[in-house]
């Protein structure tokens, strides 16, 4: 089988996209850390202050779902990768590249998306570039924002058995809206789009570990954080808030509810002795919010179902719905 | 908390029934759906000891053979192709679709006949690649009513169950499959001379489907159930069954693991639209497929786990599928692998 060429499920945030960039092999890094994470870090200054920097690419099918458009996800998603490291966000890029004939219409109105989110968050855009390419060379729209942000403390402390799993809201709720323009289902749900700004601000001091599940869902982080800090995760199936609707779209398309990617959710790791007042925190914002699991002794993430335990594995290949 | 109670109350009936059988009973789930949810809960591990339950041959991309899917990577070299997202992975002797679509061929991934429609508009030529169970096909036979040229690898479930009993397996049951059966209704299974329950996709349906047949095989009771009454009707979906019976014939059909089986595949019966037919030059050059180390067809009719299969979470994974059953969400071996067992 044809292994030298890029496939599609390199690009789905699992499995092949990790292996994928362990092969690339990146190894001088000069004085920066985290690289593995949602945002690199570089120490400056006296007061250990740490510059975080990420960026992100942006293609989405449709641009314009229910409740937002690919402007949404553009500037909220790297605003989350710096909030998620314990950053204040200070400035982001915004590079575009656009297929010919797209309407400006369109391009308006995800531009106009992007501005209304910088002026409300405070989170100016600071430079950026536009490339137009020939009709067919790419479909419609991609964008890429880098961001930058500063944090006094970084939210990668190693978390230790005992500590609470906090899951800020509803999962699936972004994937389950835009899928249903492609596979022509009716929903009442609209992307969870947002940038957590408030969120995590009002919870930072007490957590030590933030993550977004943004591709390969809550699935694919709880993985991440077990691996990265060699670690268990143990989660009560029962307690994941889930709305009956991205429930019963998964099982009707046959598609795993915690593989589905959220844009405007985060889950977070604080102490037994904090969990609860981060839980009614981030209630506040979202009376979705609450305690998903804990950290265990072993090295496996695992469910506790309503009948037994499993394993809850890393995501791995397209999302594709059942036919049968 | 009441889901709770009532799921150990089946598990608790089951137990209890089952000690009266005094052997070993084996229950096949026909549909990969089944088998999903099966995995998922960890079913097989609450059931007492001689209670085994069986994976079937239910998930489509599965049975499709190796040749049918070298046809169609043949074909897609050359014309337009549409199909399931699923069976972009599936291998076939030295590639897959995928393959060819990264290598520059045609290949386009719909959901349903509309999509088909719209791409007929920029792709007259285009091929559909008609694949799985009474439940796919009607919308084939509805793209063949709109004139969209189809190579048809659809199959049929009654048959197969046939196959099965007369295989190595003894079988003392079958849980049916949900969604074959809303089309095909409860009557066909009838001539099948084994205790049947039809059933939905919950741990809940498939748990009362293994009490209810439990207890028809204590008593030897050679009788349908129909579990999944508030979807499936005993003589099915008739408008669907009409359009099958219209646009193909019954032929045998070539099963992956199982071999043919006779009178268990749906045909084009418009020569001017089946595609083996408007493209057997290019099918006549395709060799016969290769014979693989992979275990699939016996994982198929339920002979091996696939744990047995020394390919198994070794040089067959997910990412690097060998065989059909790594492949499909419905296919057990990727069932298996996905939760960790």
């Amino acid at each position: 089988m044809d292994k030298d060429i890029i496939k599609l499920a390199h690009g789905s945030g699992g499995k092949e996209m990790n292996e994928l960039i362990k092969k690339l092999g990146f190894s001088y890094r000069g004085r920066w850390q985290n690289f593995d994470d949602d945002s690199a870090t570089f120490e400056i200054g006296k007061k250990h202050e740490q510059l975080v920097f990420t960026t992100d690419t942006f293609t989405v099918t449709p641009i314009f779902f229910p409740g937002g458009n690919i402007g949404h996800i553009a500037f909220s998603g790297t605003v989350n990768d710096l909030l998620m490291m314990g950053a204040k966000p200070l400035g982001l890029s915004l590079g575009i590249v656009i297929e010919e004939g797209f309407p400006k219409e369109e391009l308006q109105e995800i531009i106009g998306t992007i501005k209304a989110i910088s002026e409300k968050t405070k989170i100016p855009i600071v430079t950026g570039d536009t490339k137009v390419m020939e009709k067919g060379k790419l479909d419609k729209i991609i964008i890429n924002t880098s961001g930058i942000g500063i944090a006094k403390r970084l939210l990668a402390e190693k978390p230790i058995p005992g500590d609470k799993i906090i899951i800020s809201g509803g999962i699936g709720e972004h994937a389950i809206a835009l899928l249903s323009k492609r596979f022509n289902y009716e929903t009442t749900l609209i992307t969870d789009s947002k940038p957590l700004v408030e969120e995590i601000n009002s919870v930072k001091c007490m957590i030590k570990v933030a993550k977004d599940p943004t591709r390969g869902g809550i699935a694919a982080i709880l993985n991440d954080i077990s691996e990265k800090h060699n670690v268990g995760i143990l989660i009560e199936e029962e307690k994941i808030p889930m709305k009956e609707e991205v429930k019963n779209v998964s099982e009707m398309l046959g598609i795993d509810p915690y593989e589905l990617a959220c844009e405007g959710r985060f889950v977070c790791i604080a102490s037994k002795e904090n969990a609860g007042i981060v839980e009614k925190k981030l209630k506040q914002f979202n009376k979705d919010a609450g305690i998903v699991g804990e950290i265990t002794d072993d090295n496996k993430v695992i469910l506790q179902t309503i009948l037994g335990k499993r394993i809850l594995s890393m995501p791995s290949g397209r999302i594709v719905p059942r036919i049968c | 908390m009441d889901e709770k109670i009532i799921l150990n109350r089946y598990i608790g009936k089951i137990k209890s029934d089952a000690k009266k059988l005094g052997r070993i009973v084996t229950i096949m789930e026909i549909c990969g759906g089944h088998t999903n949810t099966i995995m998922k809960y960890g079913i097989r591990d609450l059931l007492p000891k001689n209670i085994r339950l069986i994976s079937g041959p239910g998930c489509p991309v599965c049975v499709t053979t190796q040749f049918d899917i070298d046809c169609m990577i043949e074909i897609a070299k050359n014309v337009p192709v549409a199909t399931y997202g699923d069976m972009m992975k599936v291998p076939g002797s030295n590639s897959s679709l995928e393959d060819a679509k990264a290598n520059g061929a045609k290949i386009f991934e719909v959901y349903s006949a509309e999509e088909v429609l719209e791409l007929k508009k920029n792709n007259p030529s285009v091929v559909f690649f008609g694949i799985g169970f009474e439940t796919t096909a009607p919308m084939t036979a509805f793209l063949l009513k709109k004139k969209i040229c189809v190579y048809s690898a659809h199959k049929l479930v009654p048959p197969a169950l046939t196959a099965l009993l007369d295989g190595d397996v003894r079988i003392d049951g079958f849980i049916e499959p949900g969604h074959v059966s809303t089309i095909i209704g409860t009557k066909p299974y009838h001539k099948i001379k084994i205790p049947q329950v039809v059933a939905g996709f919950t741990a809940e349906r498939i748990l009362r489907a293994v009490s209810i047949l439990v207890e028809l095989i204590a008593e030897n009771k050679d009788i349908v159930i129909n579990g999944y009454p508030e979807a499936v009707k005993e003589e099915g979906n008739t408008n669907a069954q009409r359009m099958l019976n219209e646009y193909f014939k019954v032929v045998d059909s070539g099963w992956r693991g199982l071999g043919i089986i006779p009178k268990s595949g749906l045909e084009v019966k418009d020569g001017n639209l089946n595609a083996k037919i408007k493209y057997k030059n290019i099918i006549k050059e395709v060799p016969p497929p290769k014979k693989t180390a992979c275990r699939c067809g016996e994982v198929l009719k339920g002979l091996i786990e696939p744990a047995e299969c020394p390919l198994y979470k070794k040089a067959c994974t997910p990412e690097d599928p060998k065989g059909a059953c790594m492949v499909s969400a419905e296919g057990s071996c990727a069932i298996a692998y996905k939760y960790g067992r």
